[in-house]
């Protein structure tokens, strides 16, 4: 048997693969509590795993198809443009020079490079864009219902007010003051959208782990109680604190 | 009322978590499935199904996976609902992964789909191909009109007839938890390729402009946007199909009444107690 099968026989079994997300999940979860040791074990496993995780598909899908490959090719049929291969591995080795002091300064031919690529290929781009966004404001406004219509001023004035907020070459007094205080509301508004969604997104985290749970219940009561009963133990007889006050102990 | 006050001040945290935590969790236990209800699409999400409807049996559409396990929750069940809805209609789906961390999971969703039943006619090369991984910086490639996928991915399969570039391409859909898919809604100025999103409910906000000027033609935000799709497929070809989105949603929606709750209380708390100081 080879050392894969094996691997996979430990790890890929049915008591592996539905006990250890349950257990992991509930691990993690126990700092709603308080910070416990459990909790860290969960924290440094996940870490690990993914940095470990990253490397092998760093490996697999990028150091072997984009260099290895490719040069193991130069040695079987050779072309002059292949040499470009051997250039871009240079390049990326520069980022090598960020660990010394004083030769740091050779790093910066690889962001010299990366930058200048970047700001020319996307500069014409964003251009257009902007053009684009700006060409669809300039359009006739009694076009469609009056909702439609007032959409095109809120969105014409609403920009015009925020833009305002921003400008300090004169106090914000008077009309100026008044139309910045309009800019404020409309980035509030903004802000709780955003707010509203991530919340949304937050909880949609969340209920992917309870589905998980619940689609393992035996193992999810089992954890559970398991890490209750720890927990007790631990903060009974073993971490003797005093009473955390209750805005110092989440930050 | 001056009891209750001081004991709301001072609620423990951990209570406001398990209040939030059964409200989640209760309704997706089994014997609660009265719970789960359909949501109504919103036209964003449906312009996105509308855009696949009109395709025709063999079009191609292209799949950017931009997302890892972080942002499963909300973007796998619309990727799910998404293929299996290409499946349904028989067009050639090409996915790329933009992101490493997200290669096998997606290759197992498709896996995980394809090994249905109703799915076992889907083969790897025909039907639908896993074009790998290109890194993030440089996938700008892609865009140009010139490339061949085959060439560039140095893929074989029956799937490549008739679609060489991206302008062989009739849709494309990207998958994101970031600003990446900025990128391509940029691009698609200067390529005019249909370009529509799934993004997680953080990011939404940030690409609705987009909308208004066409640059995108459709958006599925978070969740919310995932279980809008999979009621439109339910009630286009699969009656009764509840994906994880709609599973979700009733947690969704309790969750947000008691935070709701909570914030609706604590600000009740807050002016009483300012009004009692003076």
């Amino acid at each position: 048997m080879d050392l894969k099968a094996v691997l996979d026989n430990i790890f890929l079994n049915d008591i592996f693969v539905t006990w250890i997300p349950v257990l992991a999940t509930i691990m993690i979860m126990s700092f709603l509590y308080r910070d416990n040791p459990l909790y860290k074990i969960g924290e440094n496993i996940f870490i690990g795993v993914s940095l470990g995780y990253g490397w092998i598909l760093s490996w697999e899908y990028i150091i072997h198809p984009f260099f290895i490959m490719p040069v193991n090719d130069m040695f079987v049929e050779f072309h002059f443009w292949d040499i470009t291969n051997i250039l871009w591995f240079l390049l990326a080795l520069t980022m090598f020079f960020r660990f010394s002091r004083k030769k740091a300064w050779v790093a910066n031919y690889y962001f010299g490079f990366m930058f200048g690529y970047m700001a020319g290929y996307y500069i014409p781009i964003a251009i257009q864009n902007i053009l684009r966004q700006s060409t669809d404001l300039m359009k006739p406004m009694n076009q469609g219902s009056f909702f439609e219509s007032s959409k095109w001023i809120v969105i014409i004035f609403g920009t015009f007010a925020a833009l305002m907020y921003f400008f300090f070459s004169k106090p914000h007094k008077g009309v100026l003051g008044k139309v910045a205080r309009v800019g404020i509301v409309v980035m509030m508004i903004f802000f709780g959208a955003a707010f509203g969604s991530t919340v949304m997104g937050r909880v949609s985290l969340f209920i992917d782990r309870a589905l998980l749970l619940v689609d393992f219940p035996m193992q999810s009561l089992v954890c559970t109680v398991a890490i209750i009963i720890y927990l007790i133990i631990y903060f009974k007889f073993f971490k003797k604190e005093e009473k955390i006050a209750d805005d110092e102990s989440f930050v | 009322m001056k009891k209750i006050l001081e004991k709301l001040k001072k609620i423990d945290r951990r209570i406001i978590y398990l209040v939030v935590f059964l409200s989640i969790i209760i309704p997706i236990l089994p014997g609660f499935d009265f719970l789960i209800f359909p949501v109504a699409p919103t036209k964003e999400t449906k312009a996105i199904f509308d855009e696949i409807e009109i395709l025709n049996e063999g079009d191609a559409v292209f799949i950017d996976w931009a997302f890892d396990p972080s942002s499963k929750a909300e973007l796998l069940p619309m990727f799910e609902a998404f293929f299996k809805h290409c499946m349904k209609k028989k067009v050639k789906v090409f996915i790329y992964y933009a992101t490493i961390n997200g290669i096998n999971l997606g290759k197992e969703s498709v896996k995980k789909i394809t090994a249905t039943e109703e799915f076992s006619w889907c083969r790897e090369g025909i039907h639908y191909i896993n074009m790998e991984y290109v890194p993030i910086a440089a996938d700008i490639r892609i865009f140009n009109m010139d490339v061949d996928f085959k060439g560039t991915y140095k893929k074989e399969g029956k799937i490549f007839e008739g679609v060489e570039t991206l302008r062989d391409i009739d849709y494309m859909i990207g998958l994101s938890g970031s600003a990446y898919h900025f990128t391509h809604v940029d691009m698609q100025i200067r390529f005019n390729y249909k370009f529509g999103i799934a993004v997680t409910g953080v990011m939404g906000p940030d690409f609705v402009p987009y909308l208004q000027t066409g640059q995108l033609t459709g958006m599925a935000n978070g969740l919310r946007g995932a279980a809008e799709y999979e009621r439109l497929v339910s009630d286009k070809y699969e009656k009764n199909y509840y994906g994880s989105a709609t599973k979700g949603m009733s947690s969704l929606t309790f969750s947000h009444l008691v935070i709701f709750g909570f914030v609706i209380v604590g600000n009740i708390v807050y002016y009483m107690d300012k009004r009692k100081r003076g």
